[in-house]
């Protein structure tokens, strides 16, 4: 009987090649029991409608999720989700108008450009921000359906002992959203610096028709050298943010990890700072005829001292709000 | 309104399914043989339900099959493995003392309602 022949093939169509003919061979040896010994057209309808939507047969059959991320997962999906999305759209932003103030010729009015400007912004916004949403969801889905422990078990077993470490949320919250957000801003904002140091650290003067980039301060050749470990210090910055959200006050350990990447990011910047081919050459010309000798020591041994200064408070202040609580 | 009430009934009746079709398998039987004798018993089930549990209840070493090809035509029976044997009897301990329990409530519930 073909209506039969189909029915039985929509449901195996629907299930991994090694367990199709195992089961179209039961359901034809069922169907077969449920019609009558001389059957015609009609009787076969009967069955099938008993037997129901193939699709939903199938599914009764096949042990792999009908969800894409379940709630074993879900939890800590939009958690990364949400992370991820704020992160690399800021990011993103940051990074497309600091391309357009690097390409700014000045040729046109910067009233002109807008909308362009507003439109390109939100096209790498959207871009990235699909990216990360596309990523995400991939990762979570392939760890739904290779996950071992499939019964619905939680990650840990929860017990009162783990409220001790979390923050009474109804007090203050010890490290504010503001803090932690504007230290990836932060972070993003001289990151992108950084890269770009030839387009944007710079002097600027304004010479009638709004800002002129004069010269970069920067020799981006030699701040490119330290690109590994600079590498390093942003993911570690970003690390302390995003941990600072999830413990939201200050502990000893958080202290401790500032602290390295307080040393770390110091050292890099004095290694920087302390090159004698670290400033442009154009930069050198045109401080000596603003400055007198002597200007560059000032400068170097100053930003030094400020950020040594910097670094060891910011050093205390974790230490201290983590003695605290 | 009666939507909700179906897929509460729905609810209600999914977990004994496993009870159900497990009570009947401590012999061998073939799918449709099961839906016969779950019926006679007043227990309806769809059969799309009942075909992919035997399989998962095979998955899960409750049972375990294989192929008569003896007859006129093939047919895969299914019975229960030691242990389902065993957790069947886990099982009808479980929902019988539940029952009653729950039976009991029910009926205690009844009476305030007359008062």
């Amino acid at each position: 009987m073909k209506l039969i022949d189909i029915y039985i093939q929509e449901v195996t169509r629907r299930l991994p090649e090694k367990s199709r003919a195992d089961i179209s061979l039961e359901l034809q040896s069922t169907i077969e029991d449920m019609l009558p010994d001389d059957y015609d057209e009609q009787d076969v309808k009967e069955v099938l409608t008993e037997l129901g939507d193939p699709a939903v047969l199938a599914r009764g059959y096949r042990d792999w999720p009908q969800h894409l991320i379940g709630p074993r997962y879900f939890d800590g999906y939009m958690t990364i989700l949400k992370l991820g999305l704020s992160f690399s759209t800021a990011i993103a932003l940051i990074a497309y108008l600091a391309q357009q103030v690097a390409g700014f010729t000045g040729e046109e009015s910067i009233l002109r450009l807008l909308p362009a400007i507003i439109i390109g912004a939100a096209g790498s916004v959207i871009e990235v921000a699909m990216h990360v949403f596309f990523w995400t969801t991939l990762c979570f889905a392939i760890a739904e359906r290779f996950d071992s422990a499939k019964d619905g078990q939680p990650f840990h077993k929860w017990s009162p002992d783990d409220l001790k470490d979390l923050p009474d949320r109804a007090k203050e919250r010890l490290i504010s959203k503001v803090e932690v957000y504007g230290g990836i801003f932060w972070t993003a904002v001289w990151a992108t610096g950084y890269f770009y140091a030839d387009h944007l650290v710079g002097i600027y003067e304004n010479r009638g028709d709004g800002l002129q980039f004069v010269t970069p301060i920067f020799n981006q050749d030699v701040l490119q050298l330290f690109m590994p470990v600079v590498l390093v210090i942003i993911v570690m910055e970003l690390a302390l943010s995003v941990l600072k959200l999830y413990t939201a006050k200050w502990t000893m350990r958080l202290a401790t990890f500032n602290t390295f990447l307080q040393i770390i990011s110091t050292s890099v910047f004095i290694m920087i700072l302390t090159r004698s081919d670290m400033f442009d050459s154009g930069f050198i010309t045109y401080m000596d005829k603003v400055f007198n000798n002597g200007w560059e020591s000032w400068l170097v041994n100053g930003a030094m001292i400020m950020f040594l200064l910097g670094a060891a408070y910011n050093i205390y202040d974790g230490f201290r709000r983590a003695a605290k609580h | 309104m009666n939507t909700l009430l179906n897929s509460l009934m729905t609810e209600l009746r999914r977990g004994t399914l496993t009870l159900a079709a497990l009570s009947q398998l401590q012999e061998p039987q073939y799918g449709y043989s099961l839906v016969r004798s779950l019926e006679k018993a007043g227990i309806t089930i769809e059969q799309s339900t009942l075909y992919p549990l035997l399989r998962r209840l095979e998955k899960q070493q409750l049972v375990t099959s294989y192929w008569d090809t003896t007859e006129s035509r093939p047919r895969k029976y299914y019975t229960l493995s030691s242990l389902g044997m065993e957790v069947y009897q886990q099982l009808k301990e479980e929902w019988l003392h539940n029952s009653k329990r729950l039976h009991d409530m029910l009926k205690g519930g009844k009476e305030d309602e007359t008062d």
